[in-house]
């Protein structure tokens, strides 16, 4: 993911940050139940193919545990991009797996929005990459264009695809990182952008509303 | 192919880069030359169609219509025009009227040069349990956090954050911390007072901090009959609060007499400070963590003379954050702050810009500083200065001078009082300019 757009050219002289998600969080989050995490708005179904190659609606993937949904494609290069995403979701995994109070509750999603090249087997390949044998992390992308369309209009993913200086497309795409905690209802929960993805946010932040769903006796 | 200078960074964190006009550190950012100037502006009676309006003005010299108003965008009545703000994908303006409590969405990202109202919201007081004018439109991740200045039950400076999706769907509603409510927060001296203004976030030291100004009650009064009543002029705010951003919860209150506004934090990665001004006492203050974490306030420096009320109003930060913009409205001039030293900043110069002066935004890179003219509806002088009283201005800034570069007259031109400006550039949304404004001097892009 690249942040420079067509016919851009970087002036400034400042060398890359890396983002506050590739090391250690610099503050104490807030105890874990203590702050509110209000739902605001519905995650959206939508067709998808998965990296098996099963065709389903996104709905049934998000069902009945916490999701991290997270929006990429597998080309990215950009460090604090997509490669930010995926290895935020693979620390979120490891930490989860430790803890037994949440490795039932929790799953990871991984949405490519470029299904020109990120294919079931693409995809398949990427997922051997990150994911622990057995953890319920499905990396899927969308079944055409259409779905794809409204996906990225249903979750504000605006998507630009770079090209060189003839035109040619240069394979990398600018997006807006972003990455979605839905809880079991599909309801939206948080989300977190690159100053703000970090895996010790989003355990806080999951444990956060497993306590508010334990104490309704919704789990 | 020409190269047009604009670099977004979309994806990348922005703790090193400087903020264009001041806005969210989440935000995508124009670092060169910026293709348009939104400006929210305040309908008059008796001048044009005298509604509120988003006014787009042309500033790229490569363009045919560079300097002038390309495109105004009534919204159907009078609202106190006042602030606005972009969504963190840079796709929408939210801005706000002051007195009707109306939030007006427009999209320009579909067609920069010609922004097309969205949404409008018509039901923020009630949504959000009784606060009434909205101020700020902060940017955080996939939402809107909005200050508001009062509230509807006395009209007074009691308010709170609102919190919405992008969408212009209410989320929450984040009481400001006040005796007999401090929800939590620790005061730091005398004050508690539970007012609102203005908003920015640390994200990387999960902070917000927020400044307190005055209730609808005098924000909507005459000036003049305001500053002579002493019952009026005690219904300011005192206060700035440090927040945890995360839970949305206020930690600590401290004391900032005399109405702080406009808040502007540093950029720089370690540079854990913010300014603000108080309107009231015309003063610098800096809001700072120290190395045990403890967030302080403290009078830095004096602006212009206390005794003559300047009313410093609006202030810019420079990328570097060795420069301060600072304007005031009474008299019309800026200030140029060097704060390389925060603690100690010093004026370096000044410059009449107006008969009155408000707003100010400066260019990523610096070089190019904006001014509008316009305060309140209520506030703002009326007598006749021609193209000094009620104006949209561009200087050119060399590091040293500013050098006038256009002069845009709101009044003669009927559109209204010129308030918050924002820029606009096609990059953003991967969009060239269309042939028929490209220069006359045949530059492509």
């Amino acid at each position: 993911m690249l942040s420079a757009l067509v016919n851009a050219e970087h002036h400034g002289t400042e060398p890359e940050r890396k983002a506050p998600g590739w090391g250690n969080l610099e503050f104490v989050l807030p105890e874990p139940g203590s702050y509110a995490l209000p739902e605001f708005g519905v995650a959206r179904d939508s067709d998808v193919v998965t990296s098996e190659n099963r065709r389903l609606g996104l709905h049934k993937i998000l069902a009945g545990k916490f999701s991290l949904l997270s929006f990429i494609y597998t080309n990215c290069s950009d460090v604090n991009g997509c490669s930010l995403a995926t290895y935020v979701l693979a620390r979120v995994q490891d930490r989860i797996l430790a803890d037994a109070a949440l490795r039932d509750y929790v799953r990871l999603v991984s949405y490519s929005f470029d299904p020109r090249n990120d294919s079931p087997q693409v995809l398949a390949r990427y997922a051997e990459k990150f994911r622990k044998p057995g953890f319920d992390w499905t990396f899927v992308t969308a079944v055409d264009d259409q779905a794809l369309t409204r996906v990225l209009q249903d979750y504000d993913q605006f998507v630009i695809r770079d090209y060189d200086e003839q035109g040619n497309e240069a394979g990398s795409i600018s997006h807006l990182l972003r990455v979605y905690l839905i809880d079991q209802h599909q309801k939206i929960r948080n989300i977190y952008s690159v100053s703000f993805l970090h895996p010790d946010t989003v355990i806080n932040d999951i444990r956060t509303i497993v306590a508010t769903s334990n104490a309704k006796g919704d789990l | 192919m020409k190269k047009v200078l604009i670099m977004i960074a979309l994806c990348v964190p922005m703790v090193g880069y400087s903020d264009e006009t001041c806005m969210s550190p989440y935000m995508a950012k124009i670092v060169g030359q910026e293709d348009f100037v939104y400006v929210w502006t305040l309908g008059v009676e008796g001048l044009g169609d005298e509604q509120d309006k988003l006014v787009t003005v042309d500033v790229n010299p490569m363009h045919e219509a560079y300097g002038e108003v390309i495109n105004s965008l009534s919204v159907g009545g009078r609202n106190e025009a006042h602030h606005s703000g972009f969504t963190d994908d840079r796709r929408y303006l939210w801005a706000s009227g002051l007195d009707t409590s109306r939030i007006f969405i427009f999209d320009v990202a579909t067609d920069p040069a010609k922004p097309r109202l969205h949404k409008v919201i018509e039901n923020f007081v009630s949504k959000s349990g009784g606060v009434v004018g909205p101020h700020t439109s902060y940017a955080l991740p996939g939402r809107m956090m909005l200050t508001g200045l009062s509230n509807n039950k006395d009209h007074g400076g009691k308010t709170a954050l609102v919190e919405y999706t992008n969408g212009g769907d209410y989320i929450a509603t984040h009481w400001m911390p006040s005796e007999g409510a401090l929800n939590g927060a620790v005061k730091s001296g005398k004050y508690a007072d539970g007012y609102g203004y203005d908003l920015r976030a640390f994200p990387r030291r999960n902070v917000m901090v927020t400044s307190s100004f005055t209730g609808w009650n005098n924000y909507m009064m005459n000036l003049g009959a305001m500053m002579a009543s002493p019952e009026a002029m005690a219904q300011f705010g005192n206060t700035v609060v440090i927040w945890d951003l995360h839970a949305r919860t206020p930690k600590k209150i401290l004391d900032v007499p005399g109405a702080p506004l406009e808040i502007r934090c540093a950029w720089g990665a370690k540079n854990n400070y913010c300014f603000t001004t108080t309107a009231l006492t015309s003063e610098i203050w800096l809001i700072y963590e120290d190395d045990k974490t403890e967030w302080h306030a403290k009078k830095v420096a004096d602006i212009g003379d206390a005794s003559k009320i300047p009313l410093p109003v609006d202030i810019s930060i420079s990328a570097d954050d060795n420069l301060l913009w600072v304007d005031t409205w009474n008299d019309g001039t800026v200030r140029l702050f060097d704060i390389s030293n925060p603690h100690a900043p010093e004026q370096i110069s000044e410059k009449k810009i107006g008969e009155q002066l408000n707003m100010v935004s400066q260019s990523w890179d610096g070089k190019r500083v904006y001014f509008t003219s316009s305060l309140l509806a209520n506030w703002d002088k009326v007598e006749s200065s021609g193209a000094d009283l009620q104006y949209f201005k561009l200087y050119d800034f060399d590091g040293e001078k500013l050098t006038h570069k256009l002069t845009i007259d709101f009044v003669a031109q009927k559109l209204g009082y010129p308030h918050q400006m924002r820029f606009g550039a096609y990059s953003l949304y991967g969009l060239s300019a269309p042939v028929r404004i490209t220069s006359r001097a045949g530059a492509s892009d």
